[in-house]
């Protein structure tokens, strides 16, 4: 800077210096670590868990939790801090099976539509809004009674054909922009199929505004499984997860044996959580302009 | 454009929903019925295994379950047109009956409900959009993201330990105390703790909304406009904003009924709470045909109905939707 | 008789408006192309040049009219279904605006590649990769691009790479459609010479189309001239240039700019009536090759 500046008063501005953007600026880097324990947690807990989740220790049950029992014992005397991390495995695994089948189905549909002449897409939308306008939990409970005994396997299926509607709303509408771009239109030219078109061509382009909504079917899928089991359709007893565990609530309530509700219940917030802020933050923002106001 | 008749495009609507509902009647005919379970068992609970072959032919023929489904579905489909739904197989009664009684209970959790969280999100939304971005804002949308993760049924129990349990100071489950049906004050302590779950569960989701809708909004260049001509914040977020986001806050709003009515499925039978939920989750599980397929055509009809209402609104704010497809616009001259 | 490679005959298109009303963007258009011509279809915009091209690639269903290629009836959906992977490969279509005619999530390789994929062509160079690289070295791009994105490329690289990709099926037949027009000046030359030098080499013909009179006039050996769905003048490019019979023409003649700015400054524009255009003419043949509409003025 010349002194002659200096002196009639203009002052050095530093020059910014374009700081690159870190990977991790602006991620939710709390719930994704939190998120990242409790997954690995789940897969690896056969590692760290002091007893076996299914042992019944009949002369420790509903135990408050003490140094033997971290969390304490559930009313079959399993021990609540095993319990956990086993089961979480089950609910977790289930949040992610039934979200793949559910984005399977509704990117399918979704396209199939998208792509399909007028009246078969009308016809699509109207199943699908017939489909909608049975109460989710009676759907649920008539398939599940159709699949027979409840599963993890059967219980991922159910939850999966029933939450695909809300994505295929919204592939529907981007194929539908999509399918007049010239790229499409190109590929159809070169005699590209029904698949190709839809894997090379549409799903790269529309997933990151479904991505959001996979995410969050995830904690819904997840949400589904607990509340399931907890109204006793879904899990048995004897398959661990979060929400079975909390089956037994109930029966707890009355003995105040609150640690049987109160500590599977904030795994599974915290969870859901994560994922929460973790989908939102996938969300477009719109709020980055400045404010008229 | 010719404008079309009014008239003609609500008695399509109205032919729509019909067709709708005629479909769903099937579709939840047939799947109930592939559900395997026998439904003698709860029209004559335990007796039924004591039953011989022909005793057991003679009841299923009494209740018509031994016809093929498609001739089930059309006597069934008869009757119902004529305003006979059946009996129900476990209550022994008039399905319209059971359901009537039943009906008031859910209508005013859920309707109370539905009016308090309408009210609640509008309020918290705008108080959020106000003072964007300061601390009221980042707390209200922390508080309201955490609250919107709890599983309902969670919250639920957790509530019934504190208040009920704890406390005492809430009862924890039925619609009213034995013997006090009619006592108004006792029925609504009973309605406190299910009510502040609807409330809690969906109340974020809108108010999220209507938050992020009106900071859209005020970022148009109208806003600009308005601000330069000299009106104050208020002014412009309340008498023009506000205004400009209302018709799409209804149109969700009208769809917002069946989520909330079904989230009070999973409440009611949480707290025992004699409704609707209650009964369809019964139904469901113990085959109670008649009972179930009113129960699903009644709250199948209210979604397509709320379904077709938000979809009128959108129309009216934005004359496009009526075409649900825009024109393909690619060399087009004058040419007629 | 002439190698016809494309023969247009009384094609017509039009799109549905609203239930009682449609628009014809082309009304009984006839043209041929020859083997290893470059014909050029000049139109302003609104004239219906891309629906013509959309229908010679079967993208659109003509609303009448036939198209033969190599004497192939493809307006008819029996033939077309019938010779559906020789037509898919032999004729190529290159659009206006490659930013969109180019799949933004695809490498350049896969996208040059993609055709040979689909039809499960073995590459004449062994690998796709192989191929890919060839054929962008042909249209003047190096192999350092094949991991490139599109969106990393220019107007001008990416409509190479466009062309790239319908050079690796050997076309007989380019359409393209308005190729230059979303280009800068300085490189719409190159791409012009460059649709030029690959014509030379390769013996294809190409329907080239454009919206003014000057890219053509060094590009095509015979032009057509739409106005409004119709055709109104066919001619071999030296007469129509040094002839031109109808109005339009005319003035889309003069609308061209002259590099010098003594004779520049004199530029008459003549304007077109369009009150004038009849849209029930004929068309009639007053030299050899060289035909103009007449008749049907209002």
């Amino acid at each position: 800077m010349d002194d002659r500046f200096v002196q009639v008063g203009i002052r050095s501005i530093g020059v910014p210096t374009a700081k690159k953007a870190k990977w991790y600026e602006g991620k939710p880097l709390v719930s994704m670590a939190v998120l990242a324990v409790i997954l690995l947690g789940c897969l690896f807990c056969d590692l760290f868990i002091p007893k076996d989740p299914a042992y019944m220790d009949l002369y420790h049950a509903n135990t408050a939790p003490n140094a033997e029992f971290w969390f304490g014992t559930d009313t079959m005397g399993r021990d609540i801090f095993s319990m956990i991390w086993y089961g979480g495995r089950i609910s977790l695994f289930i949040g992610f099976f039934a979200t793949v089948i559910s984005t399977v189905i509704a990117i399918l549909f979704g396209a199939v539509s998208g792509l399909a002449p007028k009246w078969l897409d009308d016809l699509l939308m109207r199943l699908t809004e017939v489909f909608l306008s049975i109460p989710n939990l009676l759907l649920v409970i008539l398939l599940q009674a159709i699949l027979g005994k409840a599963n993890v396997l059967s219980i991922s299926f159910v939850i999966g054909i029933t939450g695909w509607t809300s994505i295929a709303k919204v592939v529907r509408t981007e194929v539908r922009q999509l399918r007049n771009s010239e790229y499409v239109i190109a590929a159809r030219c070169m005699g590209a199929g029904f698949f190709r078109i839809l894997w090379k061509h549409l799903t790269p382009n529309f997933i990151s505004s479904i991505m959001f909504m996979v995410v969050m079917n995830i904690r819904g899928a997840i949400v589904s499984e607990s509340t399931l089991s907890f109204l006793g359709i879904g899990l048995p007893l004897e398959i661990i997860s979060w929400g079975s565990m909390l089956s037994l609530s109930e029966k707890s309530m009355l003995s105040g044996a609150w640690w049987i509700i109160l500590i599977p219940g904030i795994f599974l917030v915290v969870t859901l959580l994560c994922i929460t802020n973790i989908g939102n933050h996938l969300r477009k923002n719109v709020n980055r302009r400045q404010s008229n106001l | 454009m010719n404008r079309k008749n009014p008239y003609i495009d609500y008695g399509k609507k109205i032919l729509i929903f019909l067709l709708s509902v005629l479909i769903l009647s099937v579709v939840v005919f047939y799947v109930a019925r592939l559900a395997p379970g026998d439904p003698l068992v709860s029209y004559y609970g335990d007796r039924v295994e004591k039953m011989s072959m022909a005793e057991r032919q003679w009841a299923e023929e009494n209740l018509g379950l031994n016809d093929p489904i498609h001739v089930q579905y059309i006597r069934w489909l008869q009757n119902a047109l004529k305003g006979n739904f059946g009996i129900s197989f476990k209550y022994k009664t008039d399905v319209l009956e059971v359901i009537g009684g039943r009906l008031v209970n859910t209508l005013v959790l859920g309707g109370v409900g539905f009016v308090l969280i309408f009210v609640l999100a509008l309020g918290l939304g705008i108080l959020c959009a106000w003072h964007e971005e300061k601390w009221l804002d980042k707390l209200i949308c922390k508080v309201g993201t955490i609250i919107s993760c709890i599983p309902e049924f969670w919250l639920s129990l957790v509530l019934i330990l504190i208040f009920a349990i704890h406390l005492r100071w809430l009862p924890s489950s039925g619609a009213y105390s034995i013997g006090k049906a009619t006592d108004i004050p006792d029925r609504i302590l009973h309605l406190i703790l299910p009510m502040t779950i609807v409330v809690l569960n969906h109340l974020w989701y809108y108010a999220y909304m209507i938050r992020n809708k009106l900071l859209e909004e005020v970022r148009a260049e109208y806003v600009l406009l308005a601000k330069s001509k000299g009106l104050d914040k208020k002014s412009i977020l309340f008498r023009h904003c506000l205004r400009n986001i209302i018709p799409s806050y209804l149109s969700i709003m009208a769809i917002s009924v069946p989520h909330i009515l079904g989230g009070t499925y999973i409440i009611e039978t949480v707290f025992s709470y004699p409704g609707i939920g209650t009964l369809s989750y019964e139904s469901a599980r113990y085959q109670d045909y008649n009972l179930l397929m009113l129960l699903c055509i009644l709250s199948g009809a209210v979604v397509i109905l709320c379904n077709i209402i938000s979809q009128t609104i959108n129309e009216h704010i934005d004359p496009r939707m009526r075409e649900s497809e825009v024109i393909e616009t690619t060399e087009v001259t004058e040419i007629g | 008789m002439d190698d016809l490679i494309l023969d247009v005959q009384h094609l017509t298109h039009q799109f549905p408006l609203t239930k009682n009303m449609v628009i014809k963007a082309v009304d009984d258009l006839s043209f041929q192309i020859r083997r290893g011509e470059i014909f050029g279809l000049v139109g302003e915009s609104g004239s219906g040049k891309s629906t013509v091209a959309r229908c010679v690639m079967n993208i659109y269903q003509p609303s009448s009219g036939r198209i033969f290629y190599n004497g192939i009836d493809v307006s008819d959906p029996k033939e077309f279904r019938k010779h559906k992977k020789m037509l898919q490969t032999s004729r190529q279509l290159i659009f206006q605006d490659s930013a969109s005619s180019l799949n933004g999530r695809m490498k350049v390789a896969d996208i040059i590649g993609e055709p040979m994929e689909i039809h499960h062509i073995k590459p004449n160079r062994g690998s796709v990769r192989a191929e890919a690289e060839f054929q962008l070295h042909s249209v003047g791009l190096d192999k350092s691009y094949l991991e490139k994105y599109p969106t990393e490329l220019s107007g001008g690289m990416r409509q190479r790479v466009a062309i790239a990709r319908a050079l690796s099926m050997e076309p007989e037949l380019l359409v393209a459609d308005e190729p230059i027009a979303s280009l800068d000046v300085s490189i719409q030359a190159q791409i012009i010479n460059l649709f030029k030098h690959l014509q030379a080499e390769h013996g294809f013909s190409i329907l080239f189309i454009a919206h003014d009179l000057s890219v053509v006039k060094y590009l095509c050996d015979r032009v057509g001239v739409l106005y409004r769905g119709k055709l109104v003048e066919v001619a071999p490019t030296k007469e129509l240039f040094s002839s031109p019979a109808h109005p339009y023409t005319k003035s889309l003649l003069s609308a061209i700019p002259v590099p010098d700015p003594r004779r520049e400054r004199a530029r008459v524009l003549q304007e077109f009536d369009p009150a004038l255009f009849g849209r029930d003419g004929e068309m009639v043949e007053i030299s050899h090759d060289h035909l103009v509409r007449k008749g049907g003025k209002r």
